[in-house]
């Protein structure tokens, strides 16, 4: 009985020196500052803010006085919204953008839309808006999963939605036939009934015609290239390559390249986002964001994607600046795809923290 | 491996099935003598109950192995008096095939032919053969391609392959009947089960005691376990002869091609997946319409509706017997996919009978409409017989559509009666709307998850389509309840249904009605303008008698 024992003493030895290893890893990995990434101290040091305090909604700063009109508009003042599109007018960037936000609202209600429409029928921001907003509501009813993820009625509400949508956007379009809008709208009709190639093509020479070098169109575009949706990997970059070769310095369109590699980069390592074609994007992303109307409202997209980028190529005082422009709103790519508004901001703080501190040791040495 | 030798591996398998239980049991016994010479007499008596108890089920199987005589599937028995010409058919196959012709042939309501034997034995012994022939056959088949189809059951009994062929196809049908019956009898047990636990319960309940809630995972047990042993050797069994059963079913298919033709033979193949599809819709859409109103189609019509919607719809059959299917219907199926014996069949070189006997094969019968009507009495339960005839189809779906919108119970129905706390009706859905309540009632219907999270304009619209199509029913309902309704009776196509229409002759737009009164500012006056004598606004409801 005693040898029983003996064996046993000894056997235990080295499970009790297992047990204790593991409880020390577990106890070291429990008391760390905030999951073991970059300290945020020097980040935060810099100013820039914490993940709870960054903006989920938008990608930057809405312009001023914008904000008190979209909640004008969402307390039900539709004269706000009308002020809003008459003010931009003709500049066809702005105009999408501005119907976006308001097509998001009128997509949870649109109370104020109707009674706007009552008023003025025939009005084609009105017209415009209603179009966007019957997009946006068939995309909430999809929501944001994958197809395996998606629900039959589901597709069914969306479809729906889309197919009802064309007739508002060819109404749309009717109304004020120098406006892309109602076309640059029509390609997420596009994407989501899947348009063959010759009709994308046929709504890409509309949009062309009326705004060749236009922001959202350009980026609703690349998504409907893209192997996800109705393109490839080929289609999307040789679009994207194509329209950023051909605009003008300023117009931001040196972003799709950096989009078409994101949204086909299916490796586990940075070594593909270091290539020099790589380097060279993000340097002519840089040259676009230095030329561009510094009050663009999608600049801050162009800045959030070089921020990744140049922090992935180990530039960290570059990427470091660019964050500082950008930092406070971050719904925009990179981090926009995380399925949360807080994984969204973790993810955006955790790249640009570690920028920050690289920074901070360089400096320090 | 020889054909000799295959079916003499078939029938040294078909003899293991009927052993199984006897080798288990001397295993077991075998292993309880083990046991008495060498374990101490402790340990060895509790091994002993042991082996008694799995005894037990293996005795009981042996005495399930008696197969019961294959019953006769219902069917209408016809003789050589009857059917002169179908047996003169029947016989001349026979003899070109080189079997015995069947004794009895068997009219039944299935897209099937099949040839079955009584077989004496255990499956050795040839016993007397009954020819089951599908009326819905003679109703979509030439006269040929009937001829091909009796050739390859008939060809199934010939000695022309092997000798022993015929009986591992006896043997094959024994197999499986004996573990269909395994099956019944676990379930009819269950079913006893049931019904002892359920009238426990009442019982309990009558005393006022608590009730208990009814198991039956337990009963039937020994036949569930038995079963599924035998049911594992017939699976080796059935895997085992597959090659050679395959083999025969082509024989079987070479031989329909000699007698009948060979594109006669090969669109019968194409043909029956077809007919198959086509008569299961008959039965749903058309046969039994009247299920619920307890109607039936004038006599002889209950199966003879199924020529005129076949030919009526022929363009759609000619889809259907494009695609065939390319897997086998189960897995004990002896019969390879019909896409590779049709392309076997067709891959024969041609034989210039591609014009022969084209007549349809319902004229073999010798009075058809007889031999319909007569085929209803022998097959429909004497409850369905016992219903009203209409007097013609149109009669029989205007009375189903009435009595299918009397019991009318949608969604809809049971989402009003939760929110009004009323009997639901049409009415009574106006109001709602009217007051303004439709969203408030819309949540109470029965939605996905994703709609129940939805808000605002999103979860209208997920609800949306529910709730016009409940309404369109409790309309159509109220339509029908005061005789404003026509329905378009069609062979061809499903049932149409009219309203009446407006004062300036268009027809009522229903669809537009029904959209206004579930739109997100419903506007119920389009409807109500369609309905008969409806109280057409507030003031009018108000003194409105009740009904």
């Amino acid at each position: 009985m005693t040898v029983l024992l003996w064996i046993l003493a000894v056997l235990a030895v080295p499970t009790l020196l297992i047990g204790l290893w593991l409880a020390g890893v577990f106890l070291k990995e429990f008391f760390r500052p905030s999951g073991g990434d970059a300290d945020p101290d020097a980040a935060e040091a810099l100013g820039l803010l914490p993940a709870e305090r960054q903006n989920t909604k938008y990608a930057g700063p809405l312009p001023t006085g914008v904000d008190a009109t979209l909640a004008a508009v969402r307390g039900g003042d539709w004269k706000a919204a009308a002020k809003l599109l008459h003010d931009i007018g003709r500049d066809w960037d702005r105009r999408s953008w501005a119907t976006g936000l308001l097509g998001g609202i009128a997509a949870d209600d649109d109370e104020w839309l109707l009674a706007w429409e009552a008023d003025r029928p025939d009005d084609p921001d009105a017209a415009v808006v209603r179009a966007r907003s019957t997009v946006i509501l068939g995309g909430q009813m999809r929501g944001a999963k994958r197809a395996t993820y998606t629900t039959g009625e589901q597709f069914a509400g969306f479809h729906r939605m889309l197919e009802r949508s064309r007739e508002e956007i060819a109404r749309a379009a009717a109304l004020n036939p120098d406006d892309p809008t109602p076309y640059v709208t029509e390609i997420t009709v596009a994407l989501g009934l899947g348009y063959p190639h010759a009709e994308m093509d046929r709504l890409w020479t509309e949009i062309t015609a009326r705004a060749p070098h236009h922001y959202e169109a350009h980026y609703m575009a690349l998504q409907y290239w893209c192997a996800k949706w109705r393109g490839s990997e080929k289609l999307a970059t040789d679009f994207a390559e194509r329209a950023a070769a051909n605009a003008p310095l300023g117009s931001l369109l040196t972003v799709l390249p950096l989009i078409a590699h994101f949204e086909h980069d299916q490796s586990d390592d940075s070594e593909v986002d270091r290539t020099p074609r790589m380097i060279g994007r993000v340097d002519a992303g840089l040259a676009d964001a230095a030329a561009a109307d510094q009050t663009h409202p999608r600049l801050p997209e162009l800045r959030h994607l070089l921020a990744y980028y140049l922090a992935l190529q180990n530039r960290d005082a570059a990427a470091l600046e660019q964050f500082r422009l950008v930092d406070g709103h971050v719904n925009a790519l990179p981090w926009r795809y995380r399925g949360s508004e807080e994984e969204m901001a973790a993810f955006y703080c955790r790249i640009r923290n570690a920028s920050a501190q690289a920074v901070a040791a360089e400096s320090a040495d | 491996m020889g054909a000799t030798l295959r079916a003499v591996r078939a029938l040294v398998l078909l003899a293991g099935f009927y052993l199984l239980g006897v080798i288990l049991l001397a295993a077991l016994a075998g292993a309880d003598y083990l046991l008495y010479l060498h374990a101490p007499s402790g340990v060895a008596l509790k091994l002993y109950v042991v082996s008694v108890l799995l005894a037990l089920p293996l005795i009981r199987g042996l005495f399930m192995l008696r197969t019961p005589k294959g019953e006769e599937r219902p069917g209408l028995a016809v003789t050589d008096a009857d059917e002169p010409a179908l047996w003169r058919t029947v016989r001349e196959l026979a003899d070109q095939v080189g079997t015995r012709a069947p004794t009895r042939i068997l009219l039944t309501p299935e897209v099937n032919a099949a040839v079955s034997e009584d077989a004496r034995l255990l499956g050795l012994l040839p016993g007397p053969r009954r020819l089951y022939l599908g009326v819905p056959l003679l109703q979509g088949l030439t006269e040929a391609q009937l001829r091909g189809v009796l050739a390859h059951e008939l060809g199934h009994y010939s000695n022309s392959d092997t000798r022993l062929a015929a009986i591992t196809a006896r043997g094959r049908a024994q197999v499986l009947r004996t573990i269909d019956t395994f099956e019944e009898r676990a379930d009819k047990t269950a079913g006893r089960e049931q019904a002892r636990q359920e009238k426990k319960n009442a019982k309990a309940a009558a005393k006022g005691k608590k009730t208990k809630e009814i198991d039956t995972r337990h009963s039937g047990f020994t036949y569930r376990l038995m079963a599924r042993i035998y049911v594992a050797y017939a699976h080796l069994y059935f895997r085992a002869t597959l090659a050679g059963s395959r083999r025969e079913e082509y024989a079987a298919d070479a031989a329909a091609a000699r007698i009948a033709g060979r594109d006669a033979t090969a669109s019968a193949l194409r043909e029956i997946p077809a007919l198959s599809a086509a008569f299961g819709f008959y039965m749903n859409s058309y046969a039994t319409l009247g299920s619920e109103a307890r109607l039936l189609p004038p006599r002889g019509e209950f199966f003879g509706g199924f020529g005129r919607m076949l030919t009526a719809r022929q363009l759609e059959l000619v889809g259907l017997r494009s695609d065939l299917p390319s897997e086998p219907s189960s897995p004990y199926d002896s019969h390879p996919p019909i896409a590779d014996r049709v392309a076997r069949i067709e891959a024969l070189p041609a034989d210039g009978r591609a014009d022969e006997a084209r007549g349809a094969a319902l004229t073999l019968l010798a009075d058809p409409e007889r031999t319909l009507a007569e085929l209803e009495d022998a097959v429909l339960t004497d409850d369905v017989l016992r219903f009203a005839r209409a007097a013609d189809w149109q009669e029989l779906l205007d009375g189903s559509m009435a009595a299918n919108f009397v019991s009318a119970d949608t969604a809809l129905h049971r989402a009003l009666a939760m929110y009004t706390k009323e009997h639901p009706s049409l009415r009574g859905l106006l109001k709602v709307i009217d007051d303004g309540q439709l969203w408030q009632l819309a949540r109470r219907l029965p939605v996905s998850d994703q709609a129940a999270e939805a808000k605002g304009r999103a979860f209208r619209e997920f609800v949306r389509p529910a709730l016009a199509d409940g309404l369109q029913t409790m309309v159509l309902a109220e339509l029908s309840a005061h005789s404003r309704l026509r329905w378009e009776f069609s062979w061809a196509d499903a049932a149409m249904v009219h309203l009446p229409s407006a004062p300036d002759g268009s027809e009522a737009d229903l669809g537009a009605a029904i959209g206004a009164a579930v739109a997100d500012h419903p506007d119920t006056g389009p409807l109500r303008a369609l309905l008969p004598s409806a109280p057409q606004g507030p003031a009018a409801r108000e003194t409105d008698a009740p009904r």
